[in-house]
């Protein structure tokens, strides 16, 4: 199995934050990490190296940084590590990052054919979704969005069958490979770098490309093949609370004073007290 | 103002309003500016000074003295809006659940209908699936003025490939100017196919949509960087201007039956390549670990201050008293103590019980953007700053294991009483 996974780096969002009253950011002590799910994307892709042999490879579109996560795919097993950095791919929207990333791929397929390509279904600062599928659309590949379970892979037959999330339940689906998977966070586990791999990582150079060598049409690039643009960030906006009390000293008190409150609504607490009968 | 050792006036990135857009980046015409750190960094000594950075930065994060340069800046506009004449009308993506159609669609129309209001154009219901005439029917009636529907047997289930073909095709066919899906699981798979089939752009979870009458464009916000940041976005160069938007965000438009409405049907083209079949489908069950956290009046939240397995019982148990479930935030599922059908939040499910419960829940913009519709809001926090106050109908500030025990106890007592 030739298999492709997509990383990306992100800031650890939940700690990047918006200074209310001077309106900036505040990033002090802010890491960069691997998106949590596309760990997961990696996870599933040396599971099945270890079941089916072949080849895993790491692949980021990014800064010159995102070196980092690379090597640490490689430390955890991948095979190659391929970070797509040129300024052309600056300022990329969903749209962008999928042609780039398709256009690398297209070039991995050039040696043997790719047969799965695994992304997270999400990255954390984001919360997009959509490179993946974009990324599947391009290429003509099968689409399996929110899978948390690959069931099986018949390599004669060159299908796979997944168990994704739907609205309601899961389902069981079956398609012909090459394909594009997003996956779920429970799909896997990630497991730790031995200390060997630690030390190949360190040892073995990323391999860089650029908007030459993916042959990437400009137009088409990073900002300028972005149809959607920012045009202002800001905080959002703080709605006034009810009382706070305290209950480090008076706990009953304050755990009285706030149902108090609460049920000063007197429809609700009606509703409340007959537990939402009808 | 900073100059170079050329003598040159040059720019200079406020590194805290730099949000990493990287459109600078993008636009420097000497390569002048790169990203360190998750924000741009500009190298004085190769910056001509040509104020390109200042002018295209959407947050101010760039220094720079020079009077704005207004050549060569706005001129195109005129041509751009004949280009786009042909676009009209806002779209609905009609969403099929369980035969009829999803609530998030009537949601959408309902602000389609203020959309197009101000853009005086009509409202639009794209429709795919096999025998839905019934739902055309119900499309009008939630605000629709037209239906266009693809109807084949191959649309009997959803597939990412007939789907987003069948859906490109009609975008392609009706030219809407504005798209709108839902953010469901199907929603959210095959926004992204038809927008890459056609090359548009996309803006995902969309809390808030507005128009700029005078261009005609759509102004998408959503929260970003983890929801803690609410960023506006528009697309500008290309139609249709697409965007999801997740459950319950919008409210749901009044039905009329007796509106009127056309509905114009095409065939399938199908699509190429090979399509996979579905081998089975389990329905959840409303056990433990499944249960639709959206369809219950009161939820008891645990967030990453009581991300503790030890407090799980207490927390069923208020959850009990209440009538209530336990649903939890990003962080719990993250640390693995819940499913993730229990989230909350942007990344979780869109929640509006009458009573929240949040237990050590800081409240992140993420968070809050998927139960701010909730009636009342009791907050439980040891921390006086967290946001979560700010919008809680009344907040408790303590150690939720001491403040727990004692809201279950009071709140017998009153179900006693009552």
């Amino acid at each position: 199995m030739n298999v492709i996974c997509c990383l990306k780096q992100v800031p650890n969002t939940a700690e990047v934050k918006i200074d209310p009253e001077t309106n900036t950011l505040i990033r002090a002590g802010v890491e960069s990490i691997t998106n949590p799910y596309d760990t997961v994307a990696l996870e599933a892709g040396l599971i099945i190296k270890d079941k089916y042999g072949g080849t895993v490879t790491a692949i980021s579109m990014g800064p010159p940084q995102a070196e980092e996560i690379l090597r640490e795919a490689i430390a955890l097993g991948a095979d190659e590590g391929i970070l797509l950095s040129d300024r052309a791919f600056a300022g990329a929207d969903t749209l962008a990052t999928s042609y780039t990333l398709a256009k690398a791929i297209q070039q991995l397929e050039r040696p043997a054919p790719v047969d799965l390509v695994l992304c997270g279904k999400q990255a954390i600062d984001g919360d997009t979704a959509q490179v993946g599928p974009g990324i599947a659309t391009r290429l003509g590949y099968g689409q399996f969005t929110y899978v948390a379970e690959i069931r099986e892979i018949d390599e004669a037959k060159r299908r796979i069958t997944v168990k994704r999330k739907v609205e309601g339940g899961f389902e069981v689906i079956r398609g012909p490979l090459p394909a594009v998977l997003t996956v779920e966070l429970d799909l896997a586990k990630p497991r730790r770098a031995s200390l060997p791999r630690l030390i190949y990582s360190l040892r073995t150079g990323i391999t860089l490309w650029n908007a030459e060598t993916i042959h990437g049409d400009p137009q088409r690039l990073g900002l300028k093949g972005s149809p959607t643009w920012v045009k202002k960030i800001f905080s959002p906006p703080l709605k006034q609370g009810g009382p706070v009390f305290d209950a480090r000293k008076e706990p009953r008190r304050a755990v009285e004073d706030c149902l108090n409150i609460l049920l000063a609504d007197e429809m609700f607490a009606w509703h409340f007290l007959k537990r939402w009968e009808r | 103002m900073a100059k170079n050792l050329k003598g040159i006036e040059v720019a200079e990135i406020i590194s805290d309003k730099c949000i990493g857009c990287q459109i600078c980046v993008a636009e420097c015409p000497v390569g002048a500016i790169e990203m360190k750190g998750g924000v741009a960094c500009i190298d004085p000594e190769i910056c001509i000074g040509c104020g390109k950075c200042f002018e295209v930065c959407p947050v101010e994060a760039v220094r720079f003295e020079k009077e704005r340069r207004e050549d060569a800046v706005t001129k195109p506009e005129e041509t751009q809006k004949d280009i786009y004449a042909d676009y009209r009308g806002v779209a609905v993506f009609i969403e099929v659940w369980n035969g009829g159609g999803a609530s998030v669609s009537w949601e959408l129309t309902g602000k389609a209908r203020e959309l197009a209001g101000k853009l005086q154009t009509k409202v639009i219901g794209l429709l795919a699936g096999h025998e839905v005439d019934g739902v055309a029917g119900e499309a009008i009636a939630y605000g629709c003025d037209e239906v266009h529907i693809i109807d084949d047997p191959l649309l009997k289930v959803y597939l990412s490939r007939s789907y987003g073909k069948a859906l490109s095709d009609l975008c392609q066919k009706v030219k809407p100017e504005i798209v709108l899906v839902g953010a469901t699981p199907v929603g959210r798979d095959l926004a992204s196919v038809v927008a890459t089939t056609i090359g548009t752009g996309l803006t995902a979870d969309c809390t808030g949509l507005d128009i700029d009458e005078e261009k005609r464009l759509l102004l998408m916000t959503r929260p970003t960087f983890g929801g803690n940041i609410m960023a506006t976005i528009f697309c500008e160069h290309h139609r249709p201007q697409m965007s999801t938007v997740r459950p319950k965000v919008f409210a749901l438009c009044p039905r009329d039956e007796g509106r009127k409405g056309d509905v114009h049907r095409y065939p399938l083209e199908p699509p190429h390549g090979e399509l996979p079949e579905i081998v089975e489908f389990v329905r959840h069950v409303a056990d433990e670990g499944t249960a639709d956290i959206t369809r219950f009046p009161a939820l008891v939240v645990a967030g990453k201050g009581a991300c503790d397995p030890e407090s799980a019982p207490m927390l069923q148990e208020l959850a009990d008293v209440v009538g209530g479930v336990v649903a939890c935030s990003r962080p719990v599922v993250e640390a693995g103590f819940m499913p993730y059908e229990r989230q909350v939040g942007q990344t979780g499910k869109t929640v509006a019980p009458k009573l929240y419960f949040a237990i050590g829940v800081s409240g992140a913009v993420q968070h809050l953007v998927g139960m701010q519709g909730s009636e009342k809001i009791v907050a439980v926090n040891s921390d006086p700053s967290a946001p979560i106050f700010n919008i809680a109908t009344a907040g408790i500030l303590g150690d939720y294991r001491q403040v727990v025990p004692l809201l279950i106890e009071e709140l017998r007592k009153k179900l006693k009483g009552g």
